[in-house]
């Protein structure tokens, strides 16, 4: 359904954030992309967004195509119509609005009628979402924000949903729910997911196949299973040495490992 | 104390205009981030248009005003159109930079279209006016009271329940990420452009017809931006607020202390109110950072 081909992104005409990544995602999957800070998956989620403009971004090389069609070159607006949207990275609500003038934001590109249906099914799967709804937004707990910020994405009813890190600052309860409801999502609607971790062991644990990418490169790719047995993934990823312990941040084999699968 | 209240209510009918022009500043500034140093120009443009209007056709006050509110909102839109859409993705200070080319340029074609001679603004309503007491106050004066309390409630409604009333609140808030939902950012630039332009053509009518036209008309645009400091900016209601605040005292600072007094004492009042509340009365605090 959405593949990404070599796709190369660079800032302000210098600085290459992604060099070199390819991915797909198909109908009612769910995919996860690792990578530790500053590796380019935030990146990549908006070079298929079409926001990298307001950032000086550019996409320089490759391709990025939904259901054989390119995305490169169109309006967010566009994109959002074609069935994929993005969560962003820190959930990034309209503080000021209510909570259910974020969620009819996120309907905009449909009709009056098609948002407040939308609006429903999104109270469906967040009933919390629904009590808050006249709340001002920014004073929402972080947990709460994060459903609003996915319950907005849903508004359009989108076909791949895109998540920035949503576990980022939430607590192991709330994660769980959150994670549900997207695999719930993909299972019962056949929605795809295409989400961005730090946190790998929950990823790998509801993903159907995972990318790993470093420096801007994707270096490693299989299904969770396979990655969790690679001895650099449960030491990078899932903080484990091979002696089973937990790794220490300063060792000098991580800078020895790391290029081993670099190679 | 009848001196007081006299002072108070002239006060008041300068302020609303204060607080008309300054929504206009405030809702561009809100929704685009830029000061548009042309508003005060655009409502001269659109007071000179009317006055054309006005010999030519012979139109009741409204409906003078109606056929200016349809003609300004596509000066807006071509504004937008053609002087500030180019600098989108440039930084705010360019597109500023621009709005204050656009403010000398009409500030020419005005005076190479109508003449520099002082013109009366033709309208119905004339000198007429109604006796509160000892204030005699204009018909023209109370329209523009009425008139501002129409544009605050319709700026309400717009603001709150309207679609694109609340993507250009989210716009303000945040702009990638009303992208990212699909909210065409392009399109409520230009919105806020044609709505802040029909703001100013009522301004402009009521100041043409309460003061007669000038080419230098544009300078109750900067009269007026006080009151968008004072109001925070980037708060469309606090403007208006503000204006009837910066209209009354005015006129108590020049009744009470003296000539000369009234052009700055605005400026005054908003030094020492930024000096403490950096992002005015009705602002959001974060603006101070900008
Ligand atoms: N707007 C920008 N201008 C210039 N460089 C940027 C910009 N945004 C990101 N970068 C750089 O691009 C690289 C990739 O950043 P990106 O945000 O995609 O990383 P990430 O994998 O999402 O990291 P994190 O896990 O910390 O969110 C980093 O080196 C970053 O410094
Ligand atoms: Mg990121």
């Amino acid at each position: 359904m959405l593949n990404v081909n070599n796709v190369q992104i660079v800032y302000d005409n210098v600085i290459e954030a992604v060099r070199d990544a390819s991915l797909s995602v198909d109908e009612g999957q769910i995919v996860t992309l690792l990578g530790s800070n500053g590796a380019g998956k935030s990146t990549i989620l908006k070079g298929i967004s079409g926001v990298l403009y307001p950032e000086e971004g550019n996409i320089i090389g490759g391709t990025i195509t939904l259901n054989g069609e390119s995305l490169i070159g169109r309006k967010p607006d566009e994109i959002v119509r074609s069935g994929v949207v993005m969560v962003p990275e820190g959930r990034q609500l309209f503080e000021p609005l209510t909570v259910e003038e974020n969620l009819m934001m996120g309907g905009i590109t449909r009709s009056r009628s098609g948002a407040t249906e939308a609006l429903e099914n999104v109270f469906d799967i967040f009933p919390r979402v629904k009590e808050k709804r006249s709340t001002i937004a920014g004073y929402l707990s972080g947990g709460e924000q994060q459903m609003v910020a996915i319950g907005r994405a849903l508004m359009s009813s989108p076909r791949l949903l895109m998540l920035d890190e949503p576990s980022l600052g939430l607590a192991p309860q709330i994660i769980a729910e959150i994670f549900a409801a997207v695999s719930d999502l993909s299972k019962q609607k056949n929605v795809s997911v295409l989400l961005v971790e730090q946190n790998a062991e929950l990823a790998l644990s509801i993903a159907s196949y995972a990318y790993i990418i470093e420096n801007g490169r994707v270096v490693m790719d299989g299904p969770p299973d396979k990655l969790m047995d690679n001895e650099d993934v449960k030491e990078f990823y899932l903080g484990f040495s091979e002696s089973g312990h937990r790794r220490n941040m300063r060792d000098v084999k991580h800078y020895k490992r790391r290029k081993r699968w670099l190679s | 104390m009848d001196y007081f209240i006299l002072l108070t209510v002239s006060g008041i009918a300068i302020g609303v205009i204060y607080g008309l022009i300054g929504m206009g500043y405030a809702l561009i500034f809100k929704a685009t981030s830029v000061v548009n140093f042309a508003h005060g120009e655009i409502m001269m443009l659109i007071s000179y248009m009317a006055f054309s209007i006005a010999s030519s056709w012979t139109l009741p006050f409204w409906g003078l005003l109606l056929v200016c509110v349809f003609i300004s909102a596509i000066v807006g839109l071509v504004i937008e159109r053609v002087f500030i859409r180019p600098m989108l993705g440039q930084d705010v200070f360019s597109t500023v930079m621009v709005t204050i080319g656009l403010a000398v340029m009409i500030r020419a074609v005005v005076v190479l279209i109508w003449g520099a001679d002082p013109l009366l603004l033709p309208t119905d309503i004339g000198d007429s006016g109604v006796e509160f007491g000892m204030v005699f106050l204009y018909t023209s004066q109370l329209y523009a009271i009425g008139l501002l309390a129409f544009c605050v409630l319709g700026m309400w409604v717009f603001l709150r329940f309207s679609r694109m009333g609340v993507a250009m609140r989210a716009t303000a808030a945040r702009e990638t990420t009303a992208l990212l939902m699909g909210i065409n950012v392009t399109h409520v630039y230009a919105i806020a452009w044609a709505i802040a332009a029909v703001i100013a053509g009522i301004s402009g009518v009521l100041l043409g017809t309460i003061y007669g036209l000038g080419p230098d008309l544009w300078t109750q645009g900067l009269r007026a931006f006080p009151a968008v400091i004072l109001g925070g900016l980037d708060s469309v209601f606090g403007a208006a607020i503000s204006g009837i605040l910066i209209g009354v005292l005015e006129n108590l600072s020049e009744g009470y202390i003296g000539q000369g007094l009234k052009e700055i004492s605005g400026f005054l009042v908003i030094l020492v109110v930024l000096m403490i509340r950096p992002y005015g009365l009705f602002g959001t605090p974060e603006i101070e950072r900008v």
